[in-house]
């Protein structure tokens, strides 16, 4: 019969040949586990040329086979070690089965049955030397570029009323102006003297400012520059005139 | 006459082409001529499926791999041999000039014969192990032939390979026992990933040498799954090598013979089994093309991704950072004698990077549209913010198929100056443009007022002062 002793506490466990132990069986760090079984072929002792103790992690299919020690009687021996064990067994999350295999040659009935499970209970402040998992192809994790954030604005009811506020400076400016006695009333009067220099020379002031709202919206410069190029001529030539008429009235007492 | 003639010529090189990918010059080496017979029904099968043979020994004078510095054969099958040297013609530095220069090799191993000296330091050479004293052989007495080895359980009865891994296509499968009598096992190093098990052992086997006196096994070669019964190696240039445990399993006796597994009458599948594995290993199968490899510019209706079969591939050789764009590529798998829409493995995909030095992107591409020869595979994306040379690429490397590495470049170029969202368009500006706005109504009305203003009463009797 199938013994189990796991010495550091010395627990003994009885294996059955037939149904695997319910409990699973713990293996500290510093505790070993010794089997001891002997094979039978039929009623008699017999030497098998198979003993195995084949554990088998359940999730990733790894097995590793330990070999039993068997003497002529029959009897067979394993001892384990948490340093006999790959390291794949000792990180694995899940109890490892293990099983015995017990066969041999000729017509002899060969034995393989999951014994018990192994609860490889490892102290986590003792370093496990891993190996670095070896390159196997496979598809890979995929990649997404993270974008740079892109630039922000401040809230729009902010911006909203900053520019209301620029806006409403003009009226303001114009009050100002108007209290302080602005006025346009000689309009006519240099029309009358200049008619066409003054026409000339406030539109070309206009048209300037017309230029430069059509370059900010479509035009480029070479399209901005001589447009610029002809209303500065017109402005200036006509400019001289209205500024003479303008002069007049100043020295007449008008201005 | 003339198109008669053409017509005798396509279909002579449709029957050259209908063996392998590759070619179809096969070298079987084969020491003793009187063995040959053993193999007949693999090598007719081999020249009903197009291969041209040449049976040669390894002690012939004339025998060579290469023909003025290229190989003067596709593929080679090498069969054990009595004679512990292979010979000066087929040293293992000679294999791996073949392989380098994409052949495929099947070396056929047997426990009755010791495996030549050039043939382990080969095997070692590609990280493939196999036990170092002759006569090794595997057993299991869980899964052994009762008929013909009920003594000593050497003639091995295994089921069709199961795929390696679910992310993996299983060129190996089918319905059936496959007999592996007197098989040398072999193990793979775990670094490499160029090599690949064909077929396992089962979990209770194990390789012992039977020359040994001890009548218990005490330290065997190898035991249970780790212990491969056909192994395979595929190196970067696709070239590939099959190691066969068994000769004997290629011989014809075990081709369709009755055995008994645990009571059960059972037939071996074995000549199935050996055509596959020769088609593999002979790029019939498993073998991969690039077709089209389109990139273009979403510029939103006038090309759509499903229709590019239809669009030549003019690629642009420059995009812009963040721009949307359309990325598709046709792969086939060839499949005997045709080609055949590539369907990856149901958890595998074919990924594209777009890569400057490191992928930025890295993206499973999905089948969009299939032709009756290719699948088109197809993803979009945006460039990433980081202008630069990238690369559009595919490096698809699978065990059993061949490597896929296909690059376009591409340059990623900044924002033109023009291309930047106007100012209006960006509110945090709005307080500026009223702003300027302010400034030119002020502008005007200051230059109407400097004009036109008439004096007020107070102000022009101070001035007439």
């Amino acid at each position: 019969m199938p013994n189990i002793r796991d010495s550091s506490n010395v627990s003994f466990c009885r294996l059955s040949p037939s149904t695997a132990l319910s409990k699973s069986v713990s293996l500290g760090g510093t505790d070993s586990l010794k089997l001891l079984l002997t094979t039978t072929d039929g009623k008699k002792a017999k030497r098998p040329h198979q003993a195995f103790l084949t554990l088998t992690d359940p999730t990733t299919g790894l097995e590793e086979s330990f070999i039993f020690n068997v003497k002529e009687s029959g009897k067979a021996k394993v001892d384990l070690t948490q340093k006999d064990l790959p390291h794949q067994f000792l990180t694995s999350s899940k109890p490892i089965s293990a099983s015995i295999v017990i066969a041999s040659f000729g017509a002899s009935e060969p034995y393989k049955s999951k014994v018990f499970d192994l609860d490889i209970a490892r102290d986590p402040n003792v370093p496990l030397a891993v190996p670095e998992k070896p390159v196997r192809y496979a598809a890979e994790q995929e990649i997404h570029h993270v974008f740079r954030e892109g630039p922000r604005s401040p809230p729009k009811i902010i911006t909203l009323v900053f520019a209301a506020a620029v806006l409403g400076a003009l009226p303001v400016l114009f009050g100002v102006w108007l209290t302080l006695g602005a006025n346009a009333d000689h309009v006519g009067k240099a029309l009358g003297g200049a008619p066409i220099s003054h026409a000339l020379f406030y539109g070309s002031v206009i048209a300037m400012e017309g230029i430069f709202f059509l370059y900010y919206t479509s035009w480029n410069l070479f399209q901005t520059l001589p447009a610029a190029a002809v209303v500065g001529a017109v402005a200036f030539l006509s400019g001289s005139r209205a500024l003479s008429e303008v002069q007049e009235r100043r020295l007449a007492g008008l201005r | 006459m003339r198109g008669l003639f053409s017509f005798l010529l396509f279909a002579l090189l449709g029957a050259v082409q209908a063996a392998s990918y590759t070619g179809s010059r096969l070298l079987v080496v084969l020491e003793d001529e009187s063995e040959r017979e053993k193999y007949s029904v693999l090598l007719e099968d081999l020249t009903a499926r197009g291969y041209h043979t040449t049976i040669e020994s390894p002690k012939s004078e004339s025998l060579s791999l290469f023909k003025h510095g290229e190989r003067g054969y596709d593929h080679v099958i090498l069969l054990p041999a009595k004679s512990k040297g292979l010979g000066p013609a087929l040293t293992a530095n000679n294999f791996l000039d073949f392989l380098k220069k994409e052949g495929n090799v099947i070396v056929a191993l047997s426990s009755e014969y010791a495996t030549p000296t050039a043939v382990q330091s080969l095997l070692l050479e590609l990280d493939i192990h196999i036990p170092s004293d002759k006569g090794a052989l595997v057993v299991d007495h869980f899964n052994y032939d009762s008929a013909s080895a009920s003594e000593k359980h050497d003639v091995l009865l295994l089921p069709y390979p199961a795929a390696l891994k679910p992310d993996l296509k299983n060129y190996f499968g089918g319905d059936g026992f496959i007999a592996f009598p007197r098989a040398v096992g072999q193990t793979l190093g775990n670094e490499s990933p160029l090599t690949a098990p064909i077929l396992r052992a089962p979990s209770t086997a194990y390789s012992y040498n039977p020359k040994d006196e001890a009548d218990v096994v005490e330290d065997p070669f190898a035991v249970g799954t780790q212990l491969n019964l056909v192994s395979a190696l595929q190196a970067r240039n696709s070239a590939r090598l099959t190691v066969v445990g068994s000769a004997e399993s290629l011989q014809n006796k075990w081709f369709a013979e009755k055995a008994t597994l645990a009571g059960k009458a059972v037939k071996t599948e074995n000549r199935d089994f050996a055509k596959k594995l020769t088609a593999w290993t002979f790029k019939e199968t498993g073998v991969l093309k690039v077709g089209k490899f389109v990139h273009y510019l979403d510029d939103g209706v006038s090309k759509r991704i499903n229709t590019s079969a239809a669009i030549p591939e003019h690629n642009p050789t420059i995009y812009r950072i963040k721009n949307d764009v359309h990325f598709a590529v046709e792969i086939s798998e060839y499949s005997y004698d045709h080609l055949t829409p590539f369907v990856p493995a149901p958890s595998d995909a074919v990924q594209l990077e777009f890569s400057m030095l490191s992928p930025f992107h890295r993206l499973n591409l999905t089948p969009i549209s299939h032709t009756a020869n290719a699948t088109l595979f197809g993803v979009s994306f945006k460039t990433p913010d980081q202008h630069g040379i990238f690369n559009f690429y595919i490096n698809y490397r699978r065990p059993f198929l061949t490597n896929i590495e296909e690059k376009r470049q591409v340059t990623v170029r900044h924002f033109a100056h023009d291309e930047w969202p106007r100012s209006w368009q960006i509110s945090a500006a709005w307080v500026w443009i009223a702003g300027i706005g302010v400034t030119v109504a002020g502008w005007l009305a200051f230059v109407a007022v400097w004009l036109y203003s008439a004096p007020t009463m107070e102000r022009s009797g101070k001035k007439t002062q």
